[in-house]
Parts: C-alpha cells; structure tokens; sequence
C-alpha cells in the first residue's frame, strides 16, 4: 500500500505504534518474564506497597495485591487479555460491519433499508448498556467478551463505511468496471475496497481503543473474563476496597488501561491525519 | 416552524415504535437464554413443586417463547411493568426512583460537556497552527484515553480520598430529609426553598458530573474546531471578510453558526452515550439512579427489572435524539424552509 | 423452663457490654452533643420486604427490630427475655406452649396489640403459606401447629401435632415479628410492606430502595423509649464506600468493612473500630451429589484449607479457626477435636480417587461478594490453596439472597462459600438446618447425617439432644458433608462519642445508642 511510507513520516503513527509494540511485547512475553504467576497468593505478604516506597519488598517491584498476588505479574497478564480482546473483537466488529456496509451500500435498495433500521435498533441502545445485557445473557468468558463486543460495535463500522461506500460507488471508475462485465464481488473487492481501506484502517485503530476500554468496563463490573484470568478491570475493583490503604493497586491497572488506549487513540489520530479521512466521520466516544 | 416540528416527531414516532418492538423482543430473548427459572426465583424457598408448577403456569412459562414474549408485551402496553423478583414491589416504582437521579446526572454532566467542550473548540480555533493548538489537540487525546469510569475513579481518589474535598456517595448529606414532589432532587430542594439540601446535592453531584463531563468534552471540542476549520474554507467567509466586519463578527455569524451543526449531532451521539456511561459512574459513587437499578438487578438476575430498565435506556436514547434533530431543525434555515 | 433455656444458650462471649459501662463513664459533655438528636447509619444490605415474616435475612434484622417486635427477645447475652409475652411456659411434651402478652402495648397507628394478632401471625398467615397463600420461611418451622386457643385478650396457647423443641428460641429468632392483624386485613399486604408498621421503638419515615430509609422515635412506645429521636439508614453496598463515609465523617457508625479498613479507620481521630466475635459461622456448604459425591475430594478440600492463614490474612488473626460448623462456647462445639490442615494428606485422598499431576479434580464454587467482610478474598484464597493440591475450582459470585432460590433449583455448584447467623446458639439452628434435607438451606441431600437430624429433631430430653448433635457435628465434618472455616467476626466502626450497646450475635440497635 502506498500510504505505508506516510504512516512512519506522521510523529504521532510513530508514538502510537511504540506505545501498542511495547504492550503487545508485554503481552506475548507475559509468560517469560512476569516474576511470578499471575495467581499466586502470597496471605502473608498482602498490600506490600511498591518497591520504591516505605516498606517495598524487591521481590513485588510494583507491590501485591490484597491477596498477595504481585501486581507487576498480574499487570503483564492482563496485557494479554486486553490485547487479545482488542484484536479479535474489533477485527470481528470490522468484518461484520465492513460486509453489511459494502452490501447496504454497493446494492442500496431492501438491503440497505434493513441493514439501517437494524442499525437504528442498535443506536437506541447505550453501548455500555448493550454490552452489559449480552454479557448477562452470553455468561463470563473471553471469547464472550470479544463475541459481545463484536455485536455491540460493528454498527460503529457499518454507519459509516456504508456512507463511503455510497460515494465511491458513483465514480467512474467503479461504473467502469460494471460495464466491462465485472462481478458485484469482483467490482466491491478490487474497486471499491481500495478506496474505502484508509476509513476501515483507521476505524480499526480507535476501534481496538474502544474494546480495551468495553473490556475493562466488563471486568470492572465482574462480567468479563473469570476470577483465575487477570484482567485490568479487574484488578482496579479489587483495588477499590483498599483505595485508602493502597492506591498504587488502583492506580496501575488505570495507567495501564490508560496507556493502552492512548495508544490506540494517538495512532487512529496519526493515521486520520496521514490517510486523509475525515475527522467528523470517525469521531466518537 | 411548527408544523415541520410536528411532523419530526411523528415520523420519530414512527420509527420509534417498531424499534422499541425490535428491542423489547432483543432484550426478552437474549435473557431468557440465561439457565435461570423466573418461577423458582419468584416464590420463597419453602415453595413445593406443586407450586413451582403451579407458578411456572401462572407466569407463563410452559407457553411458548413467543406467546411468553406476547403476554409481557401486552403486560406493558397495558402499564403492568411486572413486579421486581428481589424487592417484590413493582418496577416502575423501581424506575420512578431511579431514572429521575439519571436524568439529572446526565443533564448536568451534558451541560459541563458542552461548556468545557465549546469553549476548547473555539480555544484549538483561536490558537489554530501554534503551538496552543498542539497542547489543546494533544490534551485532548489524552482526556479522550481515559474512559470515564477511570476519571471517577480518579477523581474520586484525589479530590475525596486525598484532599477530602468533596463528598462521593450518595446524593444527600446524612441528616438532611429528601423533599419529593418531582422525584428531581434539584427541582425538589428548590421548590421545598431548602437551600441547604440544594447546596448538598448539588455538591454531591461535582464529582460524577465532572467525571462524566470532561470524558465528554474532547470529542465536542475536537468535532467544533475541525468543523470550522472545514468552514472558514467556503467562501462567504472571506466575502464577510471583504464586507469588513471584524474577525469576531465572522465568527459570531458566519463560523459558528454553520459549524455548530455537525456539532450538534455530534452533541446527540454523545449524549446517548453519555447516558450509558452513567451507569459505571453511578455505581462508584453509590448513586442511586439507573445504573445501581441495573447492576443490582443483574446481580440478582432480577429479571424483569432488567428487561424494563433496558427498555428505559433505549426510549431515552430515541428522546435524545429527537429532541437532537428538533434542535437542528430550529437552527438550521435550510431544513427549516422545507 | 425460662431459666433452663437461659442456661443452655449461655454464651461465653467475648468483648461484651462495654457501650453502656462506658456512656456512664462520660462526663455529660458538649452543648453540641446534647441537641444532638440524629445518628446516620451506613448499612450493607436493604431489608428484602418489609413483612419481617416473609424471609429469613440475618442482616436486616437490626433494621426490622427498630419497627418491629418478638414474642420473646434476647438480652445483650443472648438469654431469652419477656418481649411482648411477659410470660412463657413449655410442656414436657413439647406439644403446647403457654404465653401471657404485654398490656397496653399499641401498634403505630394506635391500635392495641392482643392476642388476636398472635393468633393471626403464628395460625393463620402460617396456615395462609402453607396452603400456598402468601409465603413465609418461617411457616415450615410451625408446620405442626393445630391452633393457638386464646384466653380473654392477652393470654392464650399454641397447640402443637408434633413435638417443636424449639419453640422458644424460634420465637426469639429470624421471620417472627408480630405484625398488625387489622391494619394487614385493611390495607392489604403490598399496602403494609409499602407502610409497615409495627409496635417497635421507632416508626418507618421515610423509604427509598436501596438507598435510604429514615426512622422516627414513636413517642408511644410501651417500652424505654430511646434517646436518639431519628435515625437514618444509608443503604451503601460498597464496603469501600461505606469506609470512605466513615472517614468523611458522613456516617455515624457502619459495620461489615474489611479488616484492614476497620484497623485503618480506628486510628483516624474521633472514630473508633472494633472486631466483635458473633454467633455467625463461616464455612461452605456442599452438595451431596455431583463431583463432591466423592467422600475423598470432600476430606481432600477440608484438609487443604489453612484456616489460621485465612484468619491472619484476612481478619487480623482475629477470627477464631473451626472445626465443627458451632461456634466455640456454643452447646455444640466438641471441644478437643481439631480437623488437621494437611496438604499431603489432601493429595493422598486425591490420589486414591484416581486424580493426580494431568488430572485435576474439577470443581465449582459460589460464593458473595461484600456478603461479610473480605467474603470474596476468602474465597479466592481457598481457590489458591486447592490448586496447590490439585483441585481446580471456578468462582462464580452470587448475592446472598440468591442462595436460596439457587439452591431450589438445584442450581449451586458443588461449593459455596457460606455464613450462616444463629443468635440463639442453639446447635439445631446451626447443623440442624444447615445440613437438613428436608430444609432449604441445604444443599446436602444425603441420607446420612439427615437420619440423624431428624431423629434429634423430636427428642425433647435436652441433655440428650445436645449431646446428639456433638455426635453428629464430629461425624459431619469426619464424612466431608460440612467444612467449617471460621467464626466470624463483626467489623464496626463508630465515631467516638457514639455508644451502643453490644450483642453476643452483632446485632446493631439503634434503640440502644446514645450520644456521649
């Protein structure tokens, strides 16, 4: 692709990618470097405070739970959870949809009356809201999670690809390749897609943000991934009941939902800038 | 002007009714996968099985789902909201409690949106290509990275723990007795002249609203500064320059008044969300509005308050938006003239 | 037969009284302190209704009692004490049981209370749930009931088919409160749980949900009225919530915060903590069947458990480690037996089960979460502990209310983590109900120890009963049908010059509280 050479000029592509590459490393080296295992209780040695502090132990650089798990462990595991959510669901969310989109709007028409008013279904529902009652009718688990989230967020996708779509499908070009004889899927894969590829990837970045936050927000409220994985969110409402005693337990996790995000977000502002999409069409919570 | 209004709201009353069908079918089956029995959970624990039986009959639940789903939908058409299994007392007294405190929190939280929000977006206008603009943009990346239930946690670690500044539970301070005539505490305080309650409650708001306004604002602040950027491209504005008015008055009549639209929807999608995202914010700070209503209800599988509740955030969010588009009708003459 | 109970609920309690000693102490103090006439309450749980009969619900009690009243009461030391009978009188037979009432006793709308009302919540609402009416968890304990004869307005009998050994306590106890008979029949009774009334110290003001309720002194009260004219409740479900209103100062008093949270708020100037040992036991609760059918996965789970670490851990060492489901003191402790912590030998019984390395026994556990303090960190704990020995148990969270519903259904896992309240002490009401098939606190279904239940169900000579089900506590905790943990203990936390006083079994009564 030839925007491949902007991405790296854009400062921000630059940060955002540093940021996501550190995480993922994280993520995937979880296993090997993590001190301990993520689940190992330790009762004698609950709350230590982090190593710098008063009291800090070398053994917990970032301190232990109220179970005595090691924080910096945990940390490094839910990294694998948020990463694999924000992966998985928003390339689901992506898929489902990019495929609705291209249809509504490549063939207009029944299909895309249905595939709007389905839309306006979802829209009358707060994502979190949403998200919360599939979960309640889903039962816990990662692949739940990621199931939810792709049910929730593919209308972020759909509304406004299906838009592009709409005008790309007017040029000449794609008008042309109709009349040489192309098949709908052949004129929809190397027409119009190219062309609606900048939207797509840059909806992917913030999507991926969005799905760390969803994820976080599910485990806050006990409806995510199980007690024996580690989560984020999870680990910052275990950490509400000692917020006087240890704030360091809340606020890592936080710095960590945080970071990621940023990432995620620093990267699809850095992206919209260099592939020329427009602020207003990608921009929400 | 008010005909076309009329008919904004009866063509979203038109669009409203089936979508709330869809959604009330939605919500019936996604929960009735859950692997619980309404009936067992309705009746106390000495209950025999004649009378699960019995129960199971009465509630209809040998019927099939979809006459199941058609005898709830006619329960609530009919303003039989069914009763909460934990509190055996009936939903809409839940919601009446509960949806006015949302309601306010939303509100305000909206109202700290759009200030904060408006004001940054004119700010990264103003300071458009220095270095003012970086900070802003950048900032508001930052803001934008943290999901509000964070920011209420934050908030409430520095500003309540910390400095104990502010309260972070509840709505009221202990001690001091809740006026309801409305069921709005802060129309209620002021109707019932007690200034005290209004002061507490409005202090008690500070932290959920600010943690529920400031997540809102970058996105309005970042949608008003590109809209005028896209604006102050066309060329009335340098005709109105060319006329000689004053960079300001370009501005004030010109600028604004053409971005502000796309603004303004971007207002209602935020305000849809902002009212979703009420309900992490209302649990941390122990509020009791919607959101305690659907996690405890959750937690209980208290299913028919969950199914009502959900049912309530969707008409709100259809509110929401009409009252968007009425707005944007009124503001903008295009439409208007159709 | 007063005193005879009496002896045999005598508890021996640690910690007790002190609240009243010391308000004498306290020099009559600040102007402020004397007007002051309100206390703010942050509670974990709201009452489930406010029919106090419908459900047995340890937490609300404290609640029902500001309203509402018993036959029979219980005095700080949990002795059995004339509440609205003056009088009581048991047969050998176990079959009747006599009762004066209290004269002059009104309820909140000034009707008087008399024997009527009596009859009406121990026949008829009883014969009412029975029948399939209206639902009370009490009305199987009064299944045996054949009528309640009456004698002029305040005297009267109840007539028993069968023997109820525990009548008395049982009139003392969860889910019988005497409710209005002709304010019921008016109103009807979503009216009365919407308004209850009863004829307790104080009358309900003001209701919100999970939220708030507000009580008035009811100047009328029979008895000693209390000092402090309004009380309100904030329903405040988050224990960290409820420790942040404490060190806000926007509470008075709370109860049920984690340990470390208590001994931190201790040591914030003006606020006192305090961990009371009470008549409440934590252990978990098993199914018979499923994977916990296994008598060797049962004794592997118990003998895993570090019960001194999860009290050092979690209740500053405080909590005392059990090793039969009664408190010690308790007529059913069995002093002198010690169920061993020992992980090899867990692994040993797992082995002989045919589990091992690449093998693990696969099991799920329920259990609350902010239910008693650090209820959920105990049970992640345990979680820990069995997989050291090869047990993989999944957490599930469930409300407490939900138990009973859950455990209808036949749909708790294997495990829940569980604590069970008994004011009375009395071992019936401990391993009596929770290891009864025929009851539904029980998820054990088995036939053993149920025999034996049953049969220590109708045996009148106390002696002998007492002595049976130390028999058979030893024998559930040998078969793997019951695992103690430990005795819990009350976390409170109160501003300094806020006195109480103190009950055996936690209760926190707001009638009792005074001003210093």
């Amino acid at each position: 692709m030839a925007a491949l050479p902007l991405w790296l000029r854009n400062t921000r592509s630059v940060i955002g990618l540093t940021i996501l590459v550190l995480v993922c490393a994280a993520a995937l080296l979880a296993p090997v470097i993590a001190p301990h295992d993520p689940n190992e209780q330790d009762l004698l040695n609950t709350l230590l405070p982090p190593v710098w502090a008063d009291g800090g132990d070398p053994a917990f650089v970032f301190g232990t739970d109220s179970l005595g798990r090691d924080i910096l462990s945990r940390l490094l595991h839910g990294a694998r959870v948020a990463m694999t959510v924000a992966i998985s669901a928003s390339f689901g969310a992506m898929l489902l949809g990019g495929f609705l989109a291209h249809v509504a709007g490549y063939f207009g028409g029944w299909a895309d009356w249905l595939i709007g008013r389905i839309i306006d279904v979802w829209l009358s529902f707060p994502p979190v809201v949403l998200s919360l009652i599939l979960m309640v009718g889903l039962g816990s688990g990662l692949w739940n999670v990621i199931l939810a989230i792709i049910l929730v967020d593919w209308t972020r996708f759909c509304r406004v690809l299906r838009a592009e779509v709409l005008v790309v499908r007017r040029r000449d070009y794609v008008a042309a390749a109709r009349l040489l004889g192309f098949s709908h899927l052949r004129t929809i894969v190397r027409e119009i897609l190219p062309a609606t590829l900048p939207l797509l990837i840059t909806l992917m970045a913030l999507e991926m943000g969005i799905a760390v936050v969803v994820e976080a927000i599910l485990s806050f409220a006990g409806m995510s991934v199980g007690n024996e994985v580690p989560a984020w969110g999870q680990m910052i409402a275990d950490a509400r009941q000692d917020i006087y005693t240890s704030p360091s337990t809340l606020i890592l996790p936080a710095f960590a939902v945080f970071i990621t995000v940023f990432g995620f977000n620093i990267l699809g502002d850095g992206l919209r800038r260099s592939l020329d999409t427009r602020l207003t069409q990608t921009e929400r919570a | 002007m008010f005909a076309t209004l009329l008919s904004l709201f009866l063509r979203r009353l038109a669009v409203a009714v089936p979508t709330l069908f869809v959604v009330s079918a939605l919500l019936f089956i996604v929960l009735r996968l859950l692997p619980v029995d309404p009936a067992a959970m309705s009746l106390p624990p000495n209950a025999t099985n004649d009378e699960l039986a019995a129960m199971r009959s009465t509630m209809g639940l040998d019927k099939s789902l979809v006459t199941q789903f058609l005898i709830w939908l006619g329960q609530i058409l009919g303003g039989d909201f069914g009763n909460s299994i934990q509190y055996r007392l009936p939903v809409w007294q839940l919601i009446g409690d509960a949806l006015p405190a949302t309601i306010e929190l939303a509100l305000l939280s909206m109202v700290v949106a759009t200030i904060v929000g408006l004001a940054g977006g004119l700010a990264a206008f103003y300071f458009r290509d220095g270095a003012g603009e970086a900070v802003l943009d950048l900032g508001s990346v930052v803001i934008l990275s943290l999901p509000d239930f964070l920011w209420a946690l934050l908030l409430m670690l520095v500003l309540g723990v910390w400095l104990n500044a502010l309260p972070f539970m509840l709505r009221l301070d202990p001690g001091i007795e809740r006026p309801v005539i409305t069921g709005f505490l802060l129309i209620d305080t002021l109707l019932t002249g007690r200034l005290d309650a209004f002061a507490s409650a409005l202090k008690h708001m500070v932290l959920p609203v600010l943690a529920l306004g400031i997540s809102a604002a970058p996105s309005i602040m970042r949608v008003l500064r590109s809209s005028l950027l896209d604006v102050y491209q066309e060329d009335y504005i340098h005709q109105a320059r060319l006329r000689g008015l004053s960079e300001r008055q370009v501005l004030l009549r010109h600028g604004l008044k053409n971005a502000i639209l796309p603004t303004l929807s971007l207002m209602g999608v935020q305000f849809g969300f902002l009212f979703g995202g009420t309900l992490l914010v209302e649990v941390i700070f122990s509020y009791p509005g919607m959101g305690n209503l659907m996690i405890d209800s959750i937690r209980n599988v208290d299913l028919p308050v969950i199914q009502i509740v959900g049912l309530t955030y969707c008409v709100m969010v259809l509110l929401i938006s009409t009252v968007v588009d009425a707005l944007h009708l009124v503001l903008n003459p295009k439409l208007r003239a159709r | 037969m007063t005193s005879d109970l009496s002896r045999r609920h005598l508890l021996q309690l640690m910690g007790l009284g002190t609240g009243a000693a010391a308000l004498a102490s306290v020099a009559p103090g600040l102007a402020w302190a004397q007007t002051k006439d309100t206390v703010t309450i942050a509670w974990p749980t709201d009452v489930p209704t406010w029919d106090p009969n419908q459900r047995t619900f340890p937490d609300g009690q404290a609640l029902f009692k500001l309203i509402f009243e018993q036959p029979i009461m219980q005095d700080p030391k949990l002795n059995f004490v004339p509440g609205l009978f003056t009088e009581w009188t048991t047969s050998e037979d176990g079959l009747s049981l006599g009762f004066k009432l209290r004269e002059g006793v009104k309820f909140h709308d000034g009707s008087p209370l008399t024997n009527r009302d009596i009859r009406f919540n121990w026949f008829d609402r009883v014969k009412e749930s029975l029948s399939g009416g209206n639902k009370l968890d009490a009305a199987n304990t009064w299944k045996n009931i054949q009528d309640i004869e009456l004698d002029g307005d305040y005297a009267g009998t109840f007539r028993f088919g069968a023997p109820i050994t525990t009548a008395v306590p049982w009139l003392a106890f969860m889910a019988n409160y005497v409710v209005p008979e002709a304010y019921i029949k008016s109103v009807g009774i979503e009216q009365f749980r919407s308004k209850p009334i009863g004829t307790g110290p104080y009358k309900l003001a003001e209701y919100q949900v999970n939220s708030r309720m507000v009580f008035e002194r009811n100047e009328d009260y029979w008895g000693e009225k209390p000092a402090i004219k309004t009380v309100v409740v904030n329903i405040i479900k988050d224990p960290s919530a409820r420790a942040a209103a404490m060190q806000s100062g926007q509470a008075d008093l709370t109860v049920n915060i984690p340990v470390r949270e208590t001994e931190r708020l201790g040591k914030v100037p003006g606020l006192v903590s305090e961990l009371n040992p009470i008549q409440r036991v934590v252990l978990i609760q098993l199914r018979s069947d499923l994977a916990t059918a296994d008598q060797n996965l049962r004794l592997a789970l118990h003998h895993a458990i570090d019960k001194q670490a999860l009290s050092k851990a979690f209740y500053g060492g405080g909590a005392v480690p059990l090793s039969v489901p009664a408190p010690p003191g308790t007529a059913g402790d069995v002093p002198g037996f010690v169920f061993p912590y020992d992980p090899e030998k867990s692994k040993a019984l797992l082995a002989a089960s045919g589990y091992g390395p690449g093998k693990p026994a696969t099991l799920k556990m329920a259990a609350t979460n902010g239910h008693f303090p650090s209820d959920f960190d105990i049970a992640r704990a345990l979680v820990g502990m069995w997989k050291k020995v090869g047990i993989e148990v999944e957490l599930e969270t469930i409300e407490y209310a939900k138990y009973f519903e859950l455990n209808r259904g036949g749909q708790l896992p294997e495990l829940t983590l569980y604590s069970w309240e008994n004011a009375t002490g009395d071992p019936e009401i401990f391993t009596g109900y929770l290891l009864n098939p025929k009851m539904p606190f029980s998820p054990w279904r088995g036939e053993q120890p149920g025999d034996q239940i049953a049969k220590l169900f109708v045996e009148t000579n106390t002696e002998k009963r007492l002595a049976g089900y130390r028999e058979l506590n030893r024998f559930a905790v040998e078969m793997g049908a019951t695992i103690p943990l430990l005795q819990s203990v009350q976390t409170l936390v109160r501003k300094d010059n806020l006195n109480y006083l103190k009950f055996g079994n936690g209760w926190v009564l707001a009638q009792t509280m005074t001003w210093g």
